[in-house]
């Protein structure tokens, strides 16, 4: 049987599941807005299932601003297309916060039910 | 799905690569396609930008791996139109099976009050609509013939494109109807000229002047019926009671009033509430109507 329709399943969901967490993270710890671009760049290192297409991240980062977690702006650039900085918000700053330690638990318990088991 | 024409043939340039993801996405929201589009757009340009050493084809092959295949950004922006619609926006109003729930569910529709305000609001952004697109139509024709003609238009034309943009808000905050999230894409790189004739070449420009002029029109219509509506419906609900109450005629003529017989008063008062009902399904169905004029002549289909 060919697992491979199953594994991309599976990453599909993960990342659907925590990319908005990482990308609160990111913009969490820069100094200053950051355009979409730049946030794909960062998360370019690593595999994984949130190592997926890039254009997954754009739709997320309009949801979280109309959410009212991150703010934005376009700002024409000298050497490039008009560009759209996002900057976290307050509620955002608490979300991020009550979002980290909902994502502790889960690992916790996930990373606890795997712990003895060996395929 | 069908698959498109050129499925096969690797995009080698920016437009050949936003014209196979615009493919990909045939049939989808419009909306959904121009935000699409422009998230595509701004995101090749920085790669295009960060590596002016490497030619366009060879840029667009990276940008293909890493922000995904035409036909994977199609499929990742349907999966998330469907995943967010359902997650962030305004709960729908539970499903009613039955005849008399479908009649009465209408009241816990939160776009029914939406639409019922934008029919209200719609007289006073139908003038302001009108009054500017005549204004600067006929302003722009008087001027064309001194040398502050040009630069007036283009203001004009500017001035109907902001505006467009925050009507297209109004719209999918208050009727509910998914429109863009993103301002159609300008290419900065491009010289200003070039710019301008695409402001006057672009449909969606006269479009947007044409749904300025109609705004009117639809505007005393919509607030007409809203007033008419409420006023008849609710003035029938309590003035059957009323007529019971203080003995007011329901009908004042000449301080002649008539009053109908007393046993007609809680008829009166039950149909009265049941035509608020009958003019809030009138207003949703107007909101939707309105909804989707607003999205033909401001949204350019994809």
């Amino acid at each position: 049987m060919d697992t491979e329709p199953h594994v991309r399943k599976f990453q599909k969901e993960l990342s659907a599941g925590t990319v908005a967490l990482v990308l609160l993270v990111v913009l969490a710890r820069a100094t200053e807005p950051m355009y979409g671009y730049q946030i794909a760049k960062q998360l370019e290192q690593g595999d994984g299932a949130l190592a997926g297409k890039q254009s997954a991240l754009y739709p997320v980062l309009r949801n979280l601003h109309a959410a009212g977690l991150l703010d934005s702006h376009t700002e024409p650039s000298v050497a490039g297309p008009p560009r759209r900085y996002y900057r976290i918000t307050d509620l955002g700053h608490r979300v991020l916060a009550d979002w980290l330690a909902t994502w502790g638990d889960t690992r916790d318990f996930v990373e606890n039910m795997l712990k003895d088991f060996r395929p | 799905m069908n698959a498109p024409t050129n499925a096969n043939a690797t995009p080698r340039t920016l437009d050949e690569y936003l014209e196979q993801v615009r493919e990909a996405l045939a049939g989808a929201d419009p909306a959904v396609i121009q935000d699409a589009l422009y998230d595509a757009e701004e995101h090749v340009r920085s790669e295009l930008a960060e590596h002016r050493n490497l030619d366009e084809a060879t840029v667009i092959a990276k940008v293909a791996s890493s922000y995904g295949s035409p036909e994977e950004v199609a499929a990742i922006y349907r999966d998330t139109e469907v995943r967010v619609t359902r997650a962030l926006r305004t709960p729908p109003a539970p499903t009613r099976k039955s005849a008399l729930g479908t009649f009465f569910g209408v009241a816990t529709d939160p776009h029914t009050y939406g639409a019922l305000f934008y029919m209200l609001l719609a007289l006073a952004t139908g003038i302001f609509y009108f009054t500017c697109a005549v204004t600067g139509i006929s302003m722009s024709l008087g001027f064309a013939v001194l040398i502050i003609g040009i630069p007036f238009v283009v203001l004009f034309l500017l001035t109907v494109r902001v505006l467009s943009l925050v009507d297209v808000r109004i719209v999918e905050t208050m009727l509910g109807v998914r429109m863009p999230r993103r301002p159609p894409y300008t290419d900065r790189s491009q010289p200003i000229l070039t710019r301008i004739k695409e402001m006057f070449t672009d449909p969606r420009t006269w479009s947007t002047l044409l749904y300025m002029v109609l705004m009117l029109p639809l505007g005393i219509a919509y607030f007409t019926l809203a007033i008419t509506g409420l006023s008849l419906s609710l003035g029938f609900a309590a003035g059957g009671i009323a007529g019971v109450l203080f003995g007011v005629g329901l009908v004042d003529i000449d301080v002649v009033g008539y009053t109908p017989p007393l046993w007609t008063a809680p008829l009166i008062a039950v149909g009265g509430v049941l035509l608020f009902f009958v003019v809030l399904h009138v207003v949703r169905g107007l909101g939707r109507m309105h909804g989707q004029i607003a999205k033909n002549l401001l949204v350019k289909a994809g």
